[in-house]
Order: structure tokens, then C-alpha cells, then sequence
């Protein structure tokens, strides 16, 4: 499920800013469906950078290290629910500047 | 005796820790982030110490905080300055830090004992500085295995090798940073390294470089129209920098997918569009070759230097993620000939074989360290005072927390699932700590807190945070709410939306499918029916509060069954509830307000609700009623329905007055005394009727074992516990349908069932047949193929008696069509 998640996520960032309302309602259909079977998919794009955030494996540009953002998100963070825990299965990738 | 268990590799690149358990290994995953490895790094950032991933992410901005291969400097006298802390560390004090986080990863109790590898290359400073540093992390017994010895235990142990004849094996361990080699001697189950070799500067990090330089670099330039790509990402204020990053990461993953397939995509975003090229696994070889080379080198020189021949060499087993590559596995076959072992997961197998040897290692008892001249007195245990909201709508929430007695130490706040971790931070007395929230989820944590030699003197686990799902200033919801829908037998049930307690506002999209389909203009409709009330009991009894109908005139086309519908609830804090239906493949949208004032009920629909629990009472009561007090309560109830039917049939032109919301509250109320009255025995019935069908089936695959009806069988039964608890009777019904489904397939197995359906089929009346007298002839032939078992010709017959049928016979185990039209 993992995979296609991923999967999902990178076709959602290819498509066209000028475009993405046409498909807001499916991604919607789909991300409500990976919460179905437990998976809590979370995009930390634009998120200020958080060295305690550990569901997030960091490339960091910038090295006087200031006012640091996520600028672009390789993949998103995932958590999946069993009963009533909650684990981390994925960190997102991403680039901090 | 009790026996050591733990097994710990402290890498120079990473580390992780094992235990062995009931003849296992179990690999212990890091509470945050969840990985088997943990980096050998260590952080200074903010006032907090970082050990693992989150300190090596801060090496390109940071690197003068950040602190990695300090293993090389084990014994040495290097002694390295944390300019954040203004004080000197040495390479033992960041290996306690590595080993207290490997050492927390095992809970409580915290291992007090463990195996630590070391390289074969250590010689006795280096190996005293390690056991120095297990005893710093807290250890009171630090036992040394050499690496290359760990990695044939794993092997050896994993596949119950035998290794009573003397053999040699070859340790090939080609990591991410560096490559080692090791010539193992095995002799009556003993283990000695008779010789090693090794690059630490040589290991998959190299490969990624390599790739990124060799293969994407060229591509690019061509796509992007630059020269000198590499120097522009890797010199002095690269401008590509950034891409460089990117790169990196999508090469390391270009080279993991290459292990498994002959060809791979990358895909890169730029602002000028996306870039896409492919590379073969036989340019990727034909690049690592030389590094490949490099490695056989050293292998052959160490073979070379131990007066060993190739063949002399039984097997060479794999360590390190970089041997997960096929051309190193097939390179090393075809130059040394002999057996290469993959068989384990080589990115563990160090941690596997110190897990194994601490498995037989005995404890020994307790001794008095000189080596640790640092330990800790004991501390009291502490007591502290927590301040946090327990509910919040923000994405950080401030947790404070203040101990007595002029504290000083380090805390750590961690969040359980593994996305939130502090770090060490020092404090006195009192901390303040914006600790970060998933949204809309409930958020634990767990507290610990260290003394200033970093013992732990206190641990918390019941800090728990809810985000978003209360709104403090809310009412709860008195009842559940519930959408009703279709389900395979006829009937409906309820599915339940919001469950009573949950706090307005609320709001929930869920996704439904059309049971039926609806032609345009046939007449038939669609019915969106919410109610408020108990979810287990039966829709009728419950009170509508949103009722739609969609007429097949509304349907701008054919509504098909199988269709998605999208339905968004909201109830607002003054109880509206707002309901918006989306169909999409008929660009159908419908957006309704229902309120208190706005009450929607339908005569149709009461009507049949009256008519189907009459049917109910007539059909089901005498057998779900013990006395004769029920007995006359349930004639009472059937008398009242009659009654009540009548009514409504008068009722039917009258749109001005109330009358309807009067019958439809005696409706409710009359339908909840039917339900209390029958539906608990129903379902005692229902669930007793269940075990009794699963039980039949066990018992035949147990005699008769069958891998497609069993499959279908623990499909059937999958989540057992939740749909008997459900008290969802339509559940379990369709729960036992699929049962007698299975049934009938076993029953039809034995080919002397054939022989009853023929009969069956023989004794339908003639006129049901369209050709009497070939019906007759059939009947004869079928007769005779039963007098002789010849189960071919009775098939045949029942099939052609059955083509022959003017009415087909309806299959009662078949999914039914749904009423409401939603499901």
C-alpha cells in the first residue's frame, strides 16, 4: 500500500497548478480511502523545518541554517493506524531551504 | 543461569541492537521513525542533543555541531569540541550516547548486559575503549564479538549449519561508508578471523556519487541545455546545489529498484517542465565495475597473503545494504567460484549474530568496573508535576513540567507513533516544551527524564493530546447518527456516522455505491435516510432526522448500480444537519439543510416499514417467542401495526396538517417495542445458527482439506469478533448466507447430491416444463443413469431439465438487490 500511496502522492504534484481543481475531489476520494485501511497520509510542504519532527528525513540547502521551510516534498510522511496505535511507516523525504 | 540476550553493533556508519528470545533473534525497531538501524551520529542543535537520523540531516548545515565515524577515533586520544556546549568529547563519550539510544529501543527492563561488535581490525586500546563505553551507557557486562565472527554466526545459526568439519569462510562487508573483508576460520564450532583487509573510504555512498556524476549528470545537460553540471552542484557555491540534494536522493533510489529490474525511470521535477530518463542496469554495472574491482582486489590479496587458494574458501557471506547489488553477488561468484550466501538480510546480520552469540553467553557475576569512572550515584526516584490542555485545535500544544528539590538533568518527549522526538535537553527544575500535534487524531507521548549523568530517574506514557476531535465549548451528541443503507439480503441497516458523545460541530464524508440501477423515468428513486437513534437497533425505530428521495426524473441520465455516490455530512453546533450528495459519473449535485423546523418524512416509506415488521411478526415471531406473556405482547404489537397501516391510508391526501410526525413518532416508538421484544433472542438465534454452519465447515476441511473453499471460508469468518458484537443483524445474516454458499459448494463435491437434485427437479409438476414429453424421456434417461452411478449423464440430464423450465428457479443464496438503492 505503501508504494501506492506514493504513487498517488507524485501524480498529484505532476499535475499542472491550473489544472489541480479538476481533480481535487479524486485525490480527496483517494487519500479518504488510504484512511480506510489506516494509512494517514500527511504533506509537510511549506511546514517551518523542526529538528524535533522526526517523521520528516531532512535535505537541508541552507547552511546558515535560519528560517528554515520545506520547500519541496519527494514523499509524504505515513502513518498507519492499528486498533489504537498509531506508528510511523513513513518519513517524508523532503528539501529544506 | 540467565544469559546475556542483547546483541549490539556499534558500526561506524550505523548501529542497532538485537535480542535473542525463545531460539530467535528479534531486531529491535527505533521508537522513532521505526528503523532496525539507528546512524552513529550525534547533533548539538538548540540546546538539545540529537542521536540517529534527525542529527545526521543536520551534517551539510550544521557540520561543525554535528559529530559522525567516531568509531575510527575509538582509543585514540582525538578529543573533539562541541563549540554549542563549550566542552571537549572523545569518541567514547559519543558511543555512550549512541549506545543509550540503541539500549532505550529495548524498554524496560533496560538491558544490563550486552555482546558489542568491533571490527577484527581493533586491537586492545580500541577494544577497551568500546567496553568502556558499554559500561558508560549504564551496561554491567560488556562482552566484545568480533564483527566478521558475528556475521557467520548469523549465517551459520539462521540456516542451522553444521560446523563440526574445519572450513573457512570469507566475510565480505561492503557498507554505505566503508569495506571490510575477513578470512574466518571455522573449526569444531569455533570461530577465529585469521586475517582481514578493508577501505574505510569505499562503500555505497560512492556508487550514489558515482551515478549522479556518470549517468544523470550527461542526461541533464543535454535536457537542460548546461555544461559542467556536476562541478555546478559539487564546487564552491554551487548554484545546483539543491538539485545536487534531489539527485542524491532519487540516485540511491534509482540504484535499490536497479537490484530488482533491468531498467529504471527517474523522473525529475523542474520549473520548466519534467524531465524523464531511463537507466539499465548494464550501464549502472559497467559504472560500479571499478569500485566492484577494487573490492576483489583486496579480497584476492588477503587470500593471496594467507597462502589460501579460491577453492579453499567453503562460502563468502554478505554483509552491508551494498551487497544487496546482483553484479556484486555475480562478480564474487564468477571470480572465486564457491557458494556466495545471501541468505540473510545483510544490512542486520551483525546484529543477528551478536544477538545469537549473547543468546549462549552466561552472565557472569557482577564485577567492579575500573573502566567507568563515570558512574552514576544513585539517584531518588522523582516525582512531576505535568501542565498540558488535553485537547487542542493547534498544531503545537505547550507541555510544561516542573520537578522538585532544584532538579537538574536532561528531559526527552517523545510522541509514540514514532514522528516527534526532543532530544536530551538539560534544564533545572522546570521545562517548557511546544510539543508538535498530528491533526485530527489523538497524540501520546511518552516523558522521561535524566539525571545529570543521563540515568533515567523517571518515565511518563500517559501524556495524551487530543487535536481537533474536541471542541471544548460543544455540546455531545445524545444519539448516534446514522445513514441507513442496503445490505445483500433485502434488508437494511444502519451504519453509524457520528457516535453518541462525539462533539458538535461535526463533519464526515463517506463514499456509498448504488445497490440497483435506476433507469431514467422508471419511477423509482434513490432514498438518502438519516436517523438518530441506536445503530444496532432496527432503522424503522430509530428518528428520521434528514430524508431525501431522488426520483428517477431528477437523474440528468441512467443512475447504474455499482455507481459512487459521495455523501458529506455536517451537523452544525445548533444541530443542523447539512447533507451534500455528489455523483460524478452523472454530474448529479444536491445540497439539502434539515432542521428541526424542516422535519422530512414519507408515507411511502412508513407504510413499508409498518408492512415489513408485520411481516416480520407473522413470519418470525412464533419461533422467537419462549412464553405467553411475549406471545400476547407480540399479538398486541401486530394488532396496533394493523391499526396504525389504516390510519396512514386515510392520512394519504392530507399535506396541511401534522398528522404525519404523529404517526411517524407512534411508528418509532411501536417499531422499539418490536425490537426490544424480538431482536435480542433474533440475534442469540442468528449468532447460535453462525457457529453452528462454521463449525460444520471446520470439521469438513479438517477430514477433507480444500485450499479454494478454505480460502473462501477465512474470508468469510475474517473479523468475526466485529461483526458478532456489530448487533448488526443484517451483518450476521449476510455473514451466514456466505456460509450456506460454501455449504452448498461442499455438498455439491459428493456426486450423490446429483442424484437428490434430479429427483427434485423430477418432481415439479409438468406444466412448469415447456415440452412435456421430452420431459418424460428425460425423466427415464435420468432414472436409468441413477440406477447406474453414471454421474456424467445425470449432470447432463438436470442441465437440460433445467433449460427446459419455463420459470427459472431463483437461487435464494443470491446477493439481493437493494431498496433504498444505496450501499
Amino acid at each position: 500500500m505503501q508504494h501506492i500511496i506514493n504513487q498517488v502522492f507524485e501524480i498529484e504534484n505532476k499535475i499542472k497548478e491550473t489544472d489541480k481543481a479538476l481533480f481535487t475531489r479524486n485525490f480527496e476520494r483517494l487519500y479518504h480511502e488510504f484512511e480506510q485501511e489506516g494509512f494517514m497520509v500527511i504533506n509537510p510542504l511549506g511546514q517551518r523545518y523542526d529538528e524535533r519532527d522526526v517523521a520528516i528525513e531532512a535535505n537541508i540547502l541552507n547552511e546558515n541554517g535560519s528560517d528554515l521551510k520545506i520547500t519541496k516534498v519527494l514523499k509524504p510522511t505515513i502513518y498507519k493506524q492499528e486498533g489504537t496505535h498509531r506508528a510511523l511507516v513513513q518519513k517524508a523525504v523532503v528539501i529544506v531551504e | 543461569m540467565e544469559n546475556i540476550n542483547f546483541g549490539i553493533d556499534l558500526g561506524t556508519t550505523n548501529s542497532g541492537i538485537g535480542k535473542f528470545e525463545s531460539g530467535k533473534v528479534n531486531i529491535y525497531k527505533n521508537p522513532v521513525g521505526f528503523r532496525e538501524v539507528l546512524p552513529s551520529v550525534v547533533a548539538y542543535r538548540n540546546g538539545r542533543i540529537l542521536v540517529g537520523d534527525k542529527a545526521r540531516e543536520l551534517t551539510t548545515m550544521q557540520p561543525e555541531h554535528v559529530f559522525s565515524s567516531f568509531k575510527r577515533k575509538m582509543g585514540s586520544e582525538h578529543n573533539y569540541f562541541v563549540s554549542a556546549i563549550n566542552e571537549h568529547k572523545t569518541a567514547i563519550d559519543f558511543s555512550v550516547l549512541v549506545l543509550k539510544e540503541l539500549l532505550s529501543f529495548a524498554g524496560t527492563p533496560k538491558p544490563t548486559a550486552a555482546v558489542i561488535t568491533i571490527p577484527a581490525s581493533f586491537g586492545t586500546v580500541q577494544s577497551n575503549a568500546t567496553k568502556t563505553a558499554g559500561y558508560q551507557a549504564g551496561l554491567e557486562e560488556v562482552v566484545l564479538l568480533q564483527e566478521p565472527i558475528a556475521a557467520c554466526l548469523a549465517y551459520a545459526n539462521t540456516q542451522n549449519l553444521s560446523l563440526d568439519q574445519e572450513k573457512k569462510w570469507l566475510v565480505y562487508d561492503f557498507g554505505g561508508g566503508t569495506f571490510d573483508v575477513a578470512l574466518v576460520r571455522i573449526n569444531h564450532r569455533e570461530l577465529r578471523v585469521l586475517d582481514h583487509e578493508g577501505n574505510n573510504f569505499l562503500g555505497g555512498l560512492d556508487i550514489d556519487n558515482l551515478m549522479l556524476e556518470h549517468l544523470f549528470c550527461p542526461v541533464l545537460e543535454q535536457k537542460m541545455g548546461i555544461t559542467n553540471l556536476w562541478k555546478q552542484m559539487v564546487g564552491a557555491d554551487a548554484p545546483y546545489y539543491k538539485l545536487f540534494v534531489e539527485l542524491l536522493y532519487k540516485a540511491e533510489e534509482a540504484k535499490k529498484e536497479l537490484s530488482l529490474k533491468e531498467e529504471v525511470f527517474v523522473e525529475l521535477d523542474r520549473p520548466d517542465g519534467f524531465i524523464e530518463f531511463s537507466i539499465s542496469r548494464q550501464a549502472f554495472n559497467q559504472l560500479i565495475k571499478q569500485k566492484v574491482e577494487e573490492t576483489i582486489k583486496l579480497t584476492k590479496s588477503l587470500l593471496a597473503k594467507n597462502q589460501i587458494e579460491d577453492g579453499a574458501i567453503e562460502r563468502i557471506v554478505l554483509v552491508g545494504g551494498t551487497t544487496y547489488i546482483p553484479y556484486v553477488r555475480e562478480t564474487l561468484q564468477q571470480q572465486f567460484n564457491t557458494l556466495v550466501d545471501s541468505s540473510i538480510d545483510p544490512s542486520t546480520a551483525i546484529m543477528v549474530g551478536a544477538s545469537y552469540y549473547a543468546g549462549t553467553k552466561n552472565r557472569q557475576p557482577k564485577e567492579i568496573k575500573t573502566e567507568s569512572p563515570t558512574a552514576a550515584p544513585a539517584v531518588p526516584a522523582q516525582e512531576i508535576k505535568l501542565v498540558y490542555e488535553v485537547n487542542s485545535q493547534d498544531a503545537e500544544e505547550l507541555v510544561t513540567g516542573v520537578l522538585a528539590n532544584n532538579f537538574s538533568g536532561y528531559y526527552r518527549l517523545t510522541r509514540t507513533d514514532g514522528g516527534f522526538d526532543t532530544g536530551l535537553i538539560a534544564f533545572h527544575s522546570k521545562f517548557n516544551e511546544f510539543v508538535k500535534l498530528v491533526p485530527k487524531a489523538i497524540n501520546q507521548f511518552q516523558l522521561r527524564v535524566f539525571d545529570k549523568y543521563q540515568q533515567m530517574v523517571l518515565e511518563k506514557n500517559d501524556i495524551s493530546i487530543n487535536h481537533g476531535l474536541y471542541n471544548i465549548s460543544g455540546q455531545p451528541l445524545p444519539n448516534d447518527i446514522c445513514l441507513e443503507i442496503d445490505d445483500t439480503i433485502g434488508t437494511t441497516y444502519l451504519e453509524r456516522i457520528f457516535k453518541k458523545n462525539d462533539t458538535l460541530p461535526l463533519s464526515k464524508k463517506i463514499y456509498k455505491t448504488a445497490s440497483k440501477t435506476i433507469m431514467k423515468g422508471s419511477g423509482e428513486q434513490l432514498v438518502i435516510n438519516v436517523v438518530e437513534g441506536l445503530a444496532t437497533a432496527s432503522p424503522a425505530s430509530n428518528v428520521c432526522i434528514g430524508y431525501i428521495e431522488i426520483s428517477s426524473e431528477e437523474l440528468p441520465t441512467n443512475l447504474l448500480k455499482g455507481t459512487d455516490i459521495e455523501i458529506n455530512f455536517k451537523v452544525s453546533e445548533s444541530r443542523d444537519l447539512i447533507i451534500d450528495i455528489f455523483i460524478s459519473s452523472i454530474g448529479l449535485e444536491i445540497n439539502q439543510v434539515f432542521n428541526a423546523t424542516s422535519r422530512q418524512v414519507s408515507v411511502r416509506k412508513i407504510q413499508a416499514e409498518l408492512e415489513n415488521a408485520l411481516q416480520k411478526i407473522e413470519r418470525d415471531g412464533p419461533d422467537l417467542i419462549d412464553t405467553d406473556s411475549m406471545a400476547q405482547m407480540l399479538e398486541e404489537l401486530r394488532i396496533t401495526i394493523i391499526e396504525l397501516l389504516e390510519e396512514l391510508i386515510h392520512l394519504e391526501d392530507d399535506f396541511i396538517t401534522d398528522k404525519i410526525y404523529n404517526l411517524d413518532e407512534r411508528k418509532i416508538k411501536l417499531l422499539q417495542q418490536v425490537d426490544s421484544l424480538l431482536r435480542n433472542k433474533e440475534l442469540y438465534v442468528e449468532i447460535e445458527e453462525y457457529q453452528s454452519l462454521k463449525a460444520y465447515i471446520r470439521e469438513h476441511l479438517l477430514l477433507k482439506p480444500d485450499l479454494k473453499i478454505d480460502q473462501v471460508f477465512q474470508t468469510a469468518i475474517k473479523n468475526e469478533a466485529q461483526f458478532l458484537n456489530s448487533g448488526q443483524l443484517s451483518l450476521i445474516k449476510a455473514k451466514i448466507r456466505d456460509l450456506h454458499r460454501l455449504v452448498r459448494e461442499i455438498y455439491y463435491q459428493n456426486d450423490d447430491s446429483y442424484i437428490e437434485l434430479f429427483y427434485q427437479y423430477a418432481y415439479i409438476d409438468a406444466d412448469n416444463y415447456q415440452d412435456p414429453n421430452k420431459l418424460k424421456v428425460l425423466i427415464e434417461r435420468g432414472q436409468t443413469a441413477c440406477t447406474k452411478k453414471d454421474y456424467a449423464e445425470v449432470k447432463a440430464i438436470i442441465l437440460q431439465m433445467y433449460n427446459l423450465l419455463k420459470v427459472k428457479p431463483e437461487d435464494s443464496l443470491k446477493d439481493q438487490n437493494g431498496t433504498l438503492g444505496l450501499k
